[in-house]
């Protein structure tokens, strides 16, 4: 539904967007991560048509963001970053005057604004006004803004920013009760975030996109394959311990590694597939008599995945 | 056209849900008042009010229109400017809108303030009205070339807030050029030359002058809208060429 061809946009001489493209079916939940200044809020501000890519384009369900913008910003409800408001309207007034754009009818629009109100928790400030408001509430009122005519596409710049944990738990809770039944796209720079929410992740790097994928597909592409690390008490040696490791049926490689901490002799052990080996690495080391000081399946966790992408 | 109206409609409730209208119109009105009644010596060389014994409104007009080419620049200069200061043009452009309802909802928001400033000196006319016996025309004429010449001046602010993210530089820029084109027909004077007849088409202040003898020319009507469509149409332009940057 809403598809991203070769987008490139260059303020001046930087460019923000070097040629991203990608494709959002119905009903996903997509989480774009990256660093600072990696290009996700650029290419938010081009979906949602307030800024105009270099080249590439953008279309929601067939329709050009620049062509047709009014018909693409219809669909979509919009969070911007840091979620501007306007400070001297109160929450309510604000909420209608969106409404009232949204072209809600007019006896439709005070219900509309409480079902909102209620969702994201703003019942009790709707009467004040909204540069009175604490950061939590301001982010929650810019969410009901994007959320008041109940769009097929909801596009979240960094909707959790500035939030305390507790907020941040509601409302990431709020994002995936949206996302059961329409298009989420949100941005953050907050690993945990993504895991918790979305069912997919586009990571950004420098304007471009380094990885696309499921946290698991992700994982399994670049994270290394299927390792185990064993450390055994020196006594036994070194050499037969690897040897004998090594004839495990499944076994690719067994290497000694270098941990500073150790007080046995800790090995690497690479394996084919995804079995898991550490109930036969149990059962040798009972066989063989050897002190087994610990067995674990090496995962090399998004966190480190991610650090390696957006590295260089 | 319901956008444009929803868009007009928060500009003036916002001009007036703060206290920037209310000073501003209070400053109009004492100003205004101070001038109409009072002679004051090297700045407007004419008998007071109650000296003059003539029942017309002429000096009142032209007092409004020099307070206007303060006033409403001070009026026009948020209108843009700090919506892009405060990130809020995102919001506003990220709805289901085009830059020209934007700007032409704001453009009438403002048209509003200018109406209810405006409004307020009727008292004027109406105290002529009883202490004598006023032309009708020049008082109509009067009116009607006030809003048009008022208009075109928040026309001209509207422009200069689509410019810049600061209010004050769009402030500054907006009476710069107000200024120049009300008193540009009397520059060849001022530099000791004789009178152009493109100063005069240019000048604000020689288009309202003819309107507010009473005699209504097209022409000069046709200015003043010119001046409004194509200040509008340059600021909803300006508003859409920022997204290619």
């Amino acid at each position: 539904m809403i598809e991203v061809r070769n987008l490139v946009k260059d303020y001046g001489p930087i460019r923000a967007l070097a040629g991203v493209s990608f494709t959002v079916q119905r009903g996903e939940v997509v989480g774009f991560l990256g660093p600072n200044g990696a290009g996700k809020t650029t290419c938010m501000k081009i979906v949602t048509g307030f800024i105009a890519a270099t080249s590439g384009s953008v279309t929601v369900d067939g329709k050009d963001v620049v062509e047709d913008g009014v018909e693409v910003r219809r669909r979509i409800g919009y969070l911007p970053e840091n979620a501007p408001v306007y400070p001297d309207m109160t929450v309510r007034e604000y909420l209608a005057f969106v409404a009232g754009i949204r072209a809600i009818p007019k006896n439709d629009i005070v219900r509309r604004i409480n079902d909102v109100a209620m969702r994201v928790g703003i019942v009790n400030v709707l009467g004040q006004e909204i540069g009175t408001l604490s950061k939590g509430y301001r982010q929650r009122t810019g969410l009901a803004q994007a959320m008041i005519h109940d769009p097929e596409i909801l596009i979240l710049d960094e909707p959790t920013s500035g939030l305390d944990p507790n907020q941040i738990v509601e409302i990431r809770e709020l994002i995936h009760d949206l996302g059961r039944d329409r298009t989420v796209i949100l941005s953050t720079h907050n690993l945990p975030e993504v895991t918790a929410t979305c069912n997919r992740i586009l990571l950004i790097h420098r304007g471009k996109l380094v990885a696309d994928g499921t946290p698991a597909s992700i994982s399994a592409a670049h994270g290394g394959g299927n390792t185990f690390l064993v450390e055994v008490d020196r006594r036994q040696g070194a050499h037969p311990v690897a040897d004998v490791l090594g004839r495990l049926p499944g076994v690719l490689s067994v290497l000694p590694i270098d941990r500073p901490e150790a007080v046995g002799e800790p090995l690497r052990i690479a394996a084919s597939g995804d079995a898991d080996l550490r109930p036969a690495i149990f059962d040798l080391a009972v066989k063989s008599g050897w002190a087994l000081l610990e067995v674990r399946r090496e995962r090399l966790d998004l966190e480190s995945i991610f650090q390696r992408l957006t590295q260089s | 056209m319901r956008n444009v109206r929803t868009i007009a409609r928060r500009e003036f409730f916002a001009y007036f849900g703060s206290p920037v209208a209310y000073i501003a119109i209070a400053v109009f009105l004492v100003l205004l008042g101070v001038t109409f009644f009072f002679k004051i010596p090297f700045l407007l060389p004419k008998d007071d009010f109650f000296e003059a014994k003539e029942a017309t409104l002429r000096p009142l007009f032209e007092w409004m229109v020099f307070l206007f080419t303060i006033i409403l620049p001070a009026i026009s200069m948020r209108l843009l400017a700090e919506e892009r200061k405060m990130g809020t043009l995102e919001l506003l452009l990220t709805l289901p809108l085009t830059e020209t309802e934007v700007v032409v909802g704001k453009f009438l928001g403002a048209l509003g303030f200018l109406g209810v400033a405006t409004g307020l000196t009727l008292a004027y006319p109406i105290l002529l009205a009883v202490l004598g016996h006023p032309d009708p025309g020049p008082i109509v004429g009067g009116y009607f070339g006030v809003l048009l010449i008022g208009a075109a001046y928040l026309a001209v602010g509207l422009l200069a807030s689509a410019w810049t993210g600061s209010q004050i530089t769009a402030f500054l820029v907006a009476i710069v050029i107000c200024a120049f084109f009300t008193f540009v027909d009397r520059l060849p004077e001022a530099l000791g030359l004789r009178s152009f007849e493109a100063t005069n088409l240019l000048s604000f202040n020689a288009h309202f002058r003819s309107i507010a003898r009473g005699v209504i020319d097209s022409r000069d009507v046709v200015f003043f809208l010119s001046v409004i469509v194509g200040a509008v149409a340059l600021a909803s332009h300006s508003l859409e060429s920022r997204k290619w940057k």
